[in-house]
Formats: C-alpha cells, sequence, structure tokens
C-alpha cells in the first residue's frame, strides 16, 4: 500500500472511529500510520468467489433484485483480514486502548480497501459489493454464501447467530455489467441510509 | 500394511475435485448413499494405491449437514471406499467452527465432536487421517479424541500458506513438534499448495521429527478461469516433484485437490521402496501454536505467575481475576521472557479446576509457551491438556513414586519434563549426589519411553545467607548435568533469600551459571538488570551474532537500565496532572499523580483534578471536539492516576461501585462493551468483564458472586437481542437488584425497555454518566 492508498483510507478510518467532519488529530494520524503498516505486516487476506450466470435462488427477492436488476451475471465472495488482526485488537485492548480502537477501524477499512483492489482484477464492468446486513437484507443469507463458497478452507467460520469469524471478515454479491461508481445518487439505499442522514457517506473518495 | 515395515505407502487422491469433475453434487458424504456405486467408482480408480481415504471428509457433529444419522453414513462410507479391496482410513476434516477465544467452541465440545467420530467408525475402518487442519488446537483435540477412543493409526495433517505457516499461525517446526509429541503414526501437509511450493515446507517438517511424513499436494497452484478453479499442473510434473520427496525421506505420498487416478497412477511406483533414512536433530523444544521455544543458549522462563510470596497474585488467584494474570502475563512477554511459569498452588484453591481456566486466559493474550508449575498430577494434566502446544511440566523428582505418576502424562501429551535433582530425602549436599539423581530421572523417564531430550534438569538453587558453601555445588552440578546433554534450568532469585540488596546478588549469581551451562534461568524478566545480564551473556558467549540483538536494545541506553530492556514509550511531557489526562498521557500521569499525592490527601486529587479532567474531556467528546481514541487514552490515563490514589487509601477502602459486563450469548464482537470497560474503570466503578459470547447461566452465577450495583450487556446484530433478552429474565428471576444497562449497535430505548432492561445507554461516556447519575456518585 503506498501513501496515495493512505491518504485514500484515512477518512474512511477516522469515519469509522467517529469523527464528524472535524479536521485531523495529530496523535491519532500518526496512530493510523503505524496500524495499517501493522496491518500490512499481519493481514492474511483471503478472497473466494465464484461467478453465475444466473443468480442463485437466494437472491430471487429484495433488496438483492433491485440491486442486480440489469446486470448479466452475479458474483458471490467472501474475503478475510485473518484471525491474527482478532488476535492483536484483543491484546492490545489490555495494553493500549486507544491503539486497540484504531486498529480495529483501520482493519474494517483495509479489508474494503484489499477487497475493492481484488475486484478490480475480476472485471471492469462490476457494481460495488453488496452484503447481507445491508438495506434490510438478512443476515442469514450469510449461510447461503457459505453453503456456496464454503470459505472454511480460508479460515472462515459462521456461527450459530450469523456472526462471521475472523471478525475482520465480509461476504456478499456483486452484479457484473453493471459497472458503477459508489455513489450516493445512484444508490438505491439512498433513502433509507444512516450515513447520509449525518451527512456522511459509507465509502471514500480520492481527495476528500 | 507397508506403512508399518518402513515402506513407502501411496495414498489416494483428490475426492471432491474427483466428485466435482464427474458432475456429482450436493452434500458430498451423502452421495456415500444415493450415489453409492458411482462412489465406489473413484474409489476402485483409486486402486492403485495402497490406502484408500473413505468419503467422510466433513461427517462430524459440528459439521454435518446432512439428513443420514452420522452411523450409517459412516458405514456406507467404509463399505464403498472397500470396493478398492485395499486398507481403508476414515477420512477426518475439520468441524469447521472456529475455537475459543477467537470463535467460540471450545477445546472440550471439539473433542467431544471427535469423540463421536471415533466411536462410529473405530470398529469399521484401518485408521484415520485427519487432514487439512489448520488450527493446531482443533487438531490436538481430534488426536486426543482418536487416541483415547480407538487404537488405530493416525495419521495427521495440516494445510500451510504460501508463507509458511498455518492458517493460525504455526510453522512446521511447531506442527511437527506437537504432533510428535502426541504420538501420532504420521504426520505432514495436504492441500495447501502444489509439489513444488511444498518442497521447503517438507524439508522443515523432515528435520523436525523422526516421524514418518506423509505429503498430500494439490495438483499445483490453483487458476481462476472465469469464477472457477482450475488446476492445471501436469502429472509430469507432479511426479517429478513427489519423487524429490521420497529421495528427501518422505514416507507417504498422496494428492490432494485436483489430482486424479492418473496422477496417483504415476506415484503410485515408489510404493513399497525403502523409506530414505532423514536427518533429524532431537532438540529440547517446548511451544505452544505460534511460538517454538528451543531450550538452547538462553531462554528466559518468567516467574511472575507462581503467588509464592506475592500477595497480589495470591489474591487475583483466589478471586479468580484472570485478568490480572494476563496483564502479568503480558508484560513478561514484552519483557522478553521465552516462556512463562504458572502455578496455582494455594490452599485455597482447587487447582485442577483453575489451572486449564488459566491456560486458556492466557492463551487469549500471550503467545508464549508454558511451564506448567504444581505438586498436584491432577492439576498437571488437566493444564497440559488444554495447552496448545508443547508445555514444560515442573516438576519430578528423584522420588519414584513422583515419577510414575508424573511421567505417563507427559509421555502422553509430549511435554518437556523438568527434573529436581533432589530426592524424598531432600536436597543433597553435594553436586555428585545430584548429579547422580539426575541420572537417575534421566533413566527412568526413558522407561516410560520419554527420550532425554524432552527432560530438563533444576541442580536447585540454595540461599546464600543459609548455606553459603553450597552455592559452588549447584554450579558444579549445573555443569555436569549439561555435560549429559540435557538442558538445565534454575530458580535463580533463591539465592538471594535473607540478604540485602537482593538484585546484586541474583544478577552476580546469574552470569556464574550461565558461564556453567546454564539454559533457562526461572527469573523476574522485569528486572532489567537481570535481563540485562543475560543480553550482556548472549553477546560475550557469541549466541548473539554480531551483537545484533544487544545493539538493538541497548544502543539509547542512558540513565535507566531497568526500563531499557523494556523499551519503554517515550510520552510527551506535560506539565500538570490535569493536562495528562486530558491529552491522554498514561505514563506521565501516574507519576504526577504520585508527586500530587505527596502533597495533597487522596481524595482531594480525585475531586480536584482527576474528575474535573474527565469532566472536560467528556464535554469535549459530547461536543464533538474529542473522539473516540483521544477518549479512551484519557481514560487510560485518569485509570492510571486512580491506580496511584488507590495505593494512598486506607486499606479496605470500597471502591465507588461494582459493575458487571458481558458480550451476550451467541455475540462475538465485542469492542464496544472493551470500550465501555476502559471508560467506565476511569470514572472510578470496579468492572468484572465476564468477555464474549457469555452463556446466560455464567452471566448470573457471577452476578450472584460480585453482587454488581449494575449488569451492561452488549449486543452487536439483532440475531443476538433475544439472547439478551432471555439473560435479563434470568437475571430477574434470580432476584438480582442489580440495575441492567444496555448497549450495542442494534438497541435503542424502546428495545431497550421491551426486553426488560433498566437504561439504554448509547455509548460508553453515556454509561458513565447514567451511573453516576443513578448510584448518585458524581
Amino acid at each position: 500500500m503506498n501513501s496515495s492508498d493512505l491518504e485514500f483510507l484515512r477518512p474512511q478510518i477516522y469515519n469509522y472511529l467517529g469523527f464528524r467532519g472535524v479536521s485531523a488529530d495529530p496523535k491519532t494520524d500518526a496512530l493510523i500510520v503505524e496500524c495499517v503498516a501493522e496491518l500490512e505486516k499481519i493481514a492474511q487476506f483471503r478472497y473466494l468467489y465464484r461467478l453465475f450466470d444466473e443468480p442463485p435462488k437466494f437472491l430471487a427477492k429484495e433488496p438483492y433484485k433491485a440491486y442486480l436488476e440489469g446486470s448479466r451475471g452475479v458474483i458471490i465472495c467472501a474475503m478475510t483480514l485473518g484471525i491474527s488482526v482478532d488476535r492483536e485488537i484483543n491484546r492490545l485492548f489490555r495494553v493500549d486502548a486507544a491503539r486497540a480502537v484504531v486498529l480495529d477501524s483501520c482493519a474494517s477499512a483495509y479489508l474494503e480497501f484489499r477487497a475493492d483492489e481484488y475486484e478490480k482484477k475480476l472485471g471492469s464492468d462490476l457494481a460495488p459489493r453488496f452484503c447481507p446486513g445491508y438495506g434490510g437484507s438478512p443476515l442469514c443469507d450469510l449461510r447461503e454464501i457459505f453453503g456456496i463458497l464454503s470459505p472454511e478452507k480460508t479460515g472462515m467460520s459462521l456461527n450459530e447467530s450469523d456472526f462471521m469469524l475472523p471478525s475482520k471478515s465480509m461476504a456478499g454479491i456483486i452484479a457484473v455489467g453493471k459497472a458503477a461508481e459508489k455513489s450516493c445518487a445512484g444508490c438505491f439505499m439512498a433513502k433509507t441510509c444512516n450515513y447520509l442522514k449525518e451527512g456522511r457517506r459509507c465509502y471514500s473518495q480520492k481527495g476528500k | 500394511m507397508l506403512f508399518a515395515e518402513g515402506k513407502i505407502t501411496v495414498f489416494d487422491g483428490g475426492f471432491g475435485s474427483e466428485l466435482e469433475r464427474r458432475g456429482l453434487s450436493g452434500i458430498p458424504e451423502d452421495l456415500n448413499i444415493t450415489e453409492a456405486e458411482k462412489i465406489r467408482e473413484i474409489h476402485r480408480d483409486y486402486s492403485c494405491a495402497d490406502i484408500i481415504t473413505a468419503n467422510t471428509f466433513g461427517l462430524n457433529p459440528i459439521k454435518y449437514r446432512g439428513k443420514y444419522p452420522l452411523r450409517e453414513v459412516a458405514v456406507r462410507a467404509v463399505e464403498n471406499a472397500r470396493a478398492a479391496d485395499k486398507p481403508v482410513f476414515f477420512d477426518v476434516g475439520p468441524t469447521g467452527a472456529m475455537l475459543e477465544p477467537i470463535g467460540n467452541l471450545s477445546f472440550e465440545e471439539a473433542y467431544e465432536a471427535f469423540k463421536t467420530v471415533a466411536e462410529i467408525s473405530r470398529d469399521i475402518a484401518d485408521g484415520y487421517i485427519l487432514e487439512t487442519f489448520s488450527d493446531l488446537y482443533e487438531l490436538k483435540s481430534a488426536v486426543l479424541a482418536f487416541k483415547e477412543n480407538s487404537s488405530l493409526p493416525i495419521f495427521a495433517t495440516v494445510t500451510f500458506d504460501e508463507t509458511g505457516r498455518t492458517l493460525t499461525g504455526s510453522t512446521p517446526e511447531i506442527v511437527a513438534n506437537t504432533l510428535s509429541g502426541l504420538g501420532v503414526d504420521a504426520l505432514g501437509v495436504n492441500c495447501s499448495l502444489g509439489p513444488k511450493e511444498l518442497l521447503p515446507i517438507v524439508e522443515r517438517l523432515l528435520s523436525s521429527t523422526d516421524l514418518p511424513i506423509i505429503v498430500q499436494p494439490n495438483r499445483g497452484l490453483p487458476v481462476l478461469e472465469g469464477g472457477k478453479t482450475v488446476y492445471k499442473l501436469s502429472a509430469d510434473e507432479f511426479e517429478e516433484n513427489i519423487a524429490k520427496m521420497v529421495e528427501m525421506g518422505v514416507s507417504v505420498i498422496g494428492g490432494c485437490c485436483g489430482t486424479t487416478p492418473e496422477f496417483i497412477r504415476r506415484i503410485a511406483k515408489f510404493s513399497g521402496q525403502a523409506v530414505r533414512k532423514h536427518e533429524f536433530r532431537p532438540r529440547t523444544a517446548v511451544n505452544s501454536a505460534n511460538r517454538l521455544c528451543v531450550i538452547e543458549g538462553v531462554k528466559i522462563c518468567g516467574e511472575r505467575l507462581n503467588p509464592t510470596g506475592k500477595k497480589a497474585l495470591k489474591e487475583a488467584l483466589i478471586a479468580e481475576n484472570l485478568d490480572y494474570l494476563a496483564d502479568e502475563a503480558i508484560r513478561q512477554q514484552e519483557a522478553g521472557a521465552d516462556l512463562l511459569d504458572v502455578n496455582a498452588g494455594l490452599p485455597q484453591i482447587d487447582e485442577k479446576a483453575l489451572m486449564p481456566k488459566i491456560v486458556k486466559k492466557l492463551r487469549e493474550y500471550c503467545d508464549l509457551p508454558l511451564q506448567i508449575d504444581s505438586s498436584d498430577p491432577e492439576a498437571i494434566e488437566a493444564a497440559v491438556r488444554v495447552c496448545d502446544g508443547i508445555p514444560l511440566i515442573n516438576s519430578v523428582n528423584g522420588d519414584e513414586k513422583v515419577m510414575e505418576r508424573i511421567f505417563p502424562i507427559a509421555k502422553k501429551y509430549g511435554a518437556v519434563v523438568l527434573g529436581l535433582a533432589m530426592d524424598e530425602n531432600g536436597v543433597p549436599k553435594t553436586a555428585a549426589e545430584r548429579v547422580s539423581i539426575a541420572q537417575r530421572i534421566i533413566g527412568k523417564a526413558e522407561e516410560f519411553g520419554i527420550p532425554r531430550h524432552k527432560i530438563m534438569i533444576d541442580t536447585l538453587v540454595v540461599t546464600a545467607s543459609a548455606e553459603q558453601e553450597l552455592v559452588g555445588q549447584t554450579l558444579d552440578a549445573l555443569g555436569r548435568v549439561s555435560a549429559l546433554g540435557v538442558a538445565t534450568a534454575l530458580g535463580v532469585s533463591n539465592v538471594s533469600f535473607g540478604l540485602p540488596y537482593r538484585p546484586l546478588i541474583n544478577r552476580t549469581f546469574l552470569a556464574m551459571a550461565l558461564e556453567r551451562g546454564l539454559n533457562m534461568p526461572i527469573m523476574n524478566p522485569l528486572d532489567g538488570d537481570m535481563v540485562g545480564t543475560v543480553r550482556a551473556f548472549e553477546l560475550l558467549s557469541g549466541i548473539d551474532k554480531n551483537a545484533e540483538n544487544y545493539i538493538g536494545l541497548y544502543k539509547d541506553f542512558s540513565q535507566t537500565p531497568a526500563r531499557a530492556a523494556a523499551s519503554a514509550k517515550k510520552e510527551e511531557t506535560a506539565a500538570t496532572l490535569y493536562d495528562c489526562v486530558r491529552l491522554g498521557f498514561r505514563e506521565r500521569a501516574e507519576e504526577l499523580c504520585e508527586a500530587e499525592l505527596s502533597s495533597r490527601p487522596p481524595m482531594e486529587v480525585v475531586n480536584e483534578v482527576l474528575i474535573k479532567a474527565l469532566d472536560e474531556v467528556g464535554r469535549l467528546y459530547e461536543s464533538g471536539k474529542l473522539f473516540l481514541p483521544q477518549l479512551i487514552s484519557s481514560a487510560e490515563a485518569a485509570k492510571a492516576a486512580f491506580s496511584a490514589v488507590s495505593r494512598h487509601l486506607p486499606k479496605g477502602t470500597e471502591p465507588k461501585g461494582r459493575v458487571v459486563l458481558a458480550t451476550v450469548k451467541g455475540d462475538v464482537h465485542d469492542i464496544g462493551k472493551n470500550i465501555v470497560k476502559v471508560v467506565i474503570e476511569s470514572y472510578g466503578w470496579e468492572v468484572t468483564d465476564l468477555g464474549k459470547d457469555v452463556p446466560i447461566e455464567e452471566v448470573v452465577r457471577a452476578v450472584e458472586r460480585v453482587k454488581p450495583d449494575a449488569v451492561g450487556l452488549s449486543a452487536l446484530m439483532t440475531t443476538t437481542v433475544p439472547n439478551m433478552e432471555a439473560t435479563i429474565r434470568a437475571l430477574r428471576e434470580a432476584g438480582t437488584s442489580a440495575k441492567i444497562f444496555v448497549g450495542g449497535a442494534v438497541l435503542n430505548p424502546e428495545t431497550a425497555e421491551k426486553i426488560g432492561a433498566d437504561y439504554y445507554t448509547k455509548d460508553a461516556l453515556g454509561m458513565a454518566k447514567k451511573l453516576d447519575e443513578v448510584f448518585g456518585k458524581g
């Protein structure tokens, strides 16, 4: 990851940390740089996916239907930063809780970043990833995705309450043939989005 | 079986990929019943192998989601595999659930699942192949389950990634040390990578054990084609690399994902050849799942988790305050300890029950190998069983009765044993007598099948003030025991009891002992001068090549040697205690608080400085001028200051009040709860943190024990709110008078009321303020 990537991530990390429209704090800034460097060292990023021409049955409902409208296929995907990140966050809470909180937020942003980078290789006509739990979609659909991909080999698991482990993991779908920049204007969630209500966004933009 | 005769044995190849290739879909284990003939066909196509693997990879009570009884599937699967007319090994994969502490499957639950598998298969199969494990801890539970519930041979393999570690961070050396210790029949690697990429890993496995090595690689690295995983390596290249492995000394070969009967036919030609001997130098080594500690040169064993002479630790053990132990463990690791002594030997304590809890707690925060220290064999076994690797047992001595009870445990779990050079008659005076006891211990261990490299000897430190002339005997014995080829240990600081300026005696004695061949001083790693003596010795004796480690540690050395080793963090200087709390300078806050306390009464410092600073921080946070990391830094600084205050308060002063915190059953994300803990502690509340995914009954028990003023429950997702409601109901039924606070991403005041909570607070600061308001203690 280069420094412009880090600049790209920084607003997102601040967002996760609950900073609202405030200029940077030098101490937190320094922590972010250290935490991202730590992540580059300890994260074991894994990405699994399968491409379907026809969406699997569990996607034949809202909000997936709206998301997939006009697409010519769907990618089912799962990704994780691995268990070492959880372990380090856990340990840091005993040693330096502020750092633990910053590492946690950095890890969330870093996972998104690595996933976005990976997806650039999968095609140029992909919509932004959509994960069960967003937009009122049921969390239990994660079971369908786990059934399709069996991501256990990458160290991911799903517990009885539909929590993914390691905690820095995502699983979702990507509409193919529907290229779109992440933007609020085109987002079908715009009416109900909590981020937007607070004047924030769920994504980072270069230069902002 | 060829295997038993020291001949190369060939396993079959990929099964899942073969099912897919033949267009068979659905739950693979169920195909044993629904598509029996096609399954038999695959087995027959693999009959060129010496051992056939039954189609049972996911057949355990946690993972299997098919519609037949487990036993029926097991029987049919083995029947199908018999079609190849070769010995049949039962295939055992991981449970698919994640073990504690990151996941919520306990070691014991994993064991029970594998025990069930053993019970349904031991009468029909010829052996077990435990494969594709990525968590060594889970694999340990499986090996124990099969060893304790069947007498069939056990082969065990794990998967490594391109960095040469398993997903949970174990290296080939760690895997080999652990599985050799547990006494499997063959160990190795499957799946992971292609045969060429596996060569370096195989090399490392071979040099870490004298047990047979098994390798079942994938058909090269997968290539993604249109969303599908495709394997493209040629059979020629596969065979070529397997030939290299045979040359290196591998005993059992086969294939994994993507390999087909053709690949196995190509390597079947090695079947029956004599296994090549491989180089293996036995070493005394203990390990956790992530850290190997070879007891050569000098290794520091941290002594601070032994309650002898430590009042605060005693209290923590009696109160089962395991957080205290975790903090001690982290501090010792950061200060340079290589392994940690763990002792819970107090008359008030049920050691057998507590030791495994301690081991599990330490695993969460510290990855050093452990020295299990107890005089109770049952407590030793309970602790050793749940270690995530190979521990050191402290101790046996020359007393036959002791050895006869401890050695079977060490043998079963592969532990290294520390032998004390004394017996039922006490500590002998002369070096010669101590050496002869050491020899007796080594000899007796061999009778139990425990090799010399699994034994260490402590030649016993006497106190110089009482028996000055015997100090030399300890050192003489040390040198002579070293010459026997076993690693040595000493509890160094015992030497200075009853003398003034003990640290000076300790470090001088340490230097003398190191020179005589001491490998493992059991000492206080927080004593920077002691650690410094070890580092200097490593430099002077050439262990620390080019003085790299020494220079790295001490290049910035100034007047504070004690801190230098622990590489203390520098913090900006802030002028006042108030500023330190506001700006979150933890160490400086504690120092300045101490200074304030020398001139003002403790409660004045609390009311006039600390509370005012916290109020200011709270105000800034609420008005959006300070943010979460800063709030937490301030809270930690305030906590450090409060710890100074508490040292100045009269004994028996009660805290502001008690709070029990828990993230509810099923919920494994506890960052919010952890933040709450830090912040409300900074407001002076005593917190008992039960952790995450806490069973309802455990919350109830803790509340009955602690009798808190308040209980805080957190839940992150809608799926666990019902568990929160059930927890509240159970607490009410148990008649608690504590106020119940709830919080978490999915909660709001309405939900909180609906599920029967007393209060909802939106964040950590909200809870701190609400507590003060409700209990009138602002």
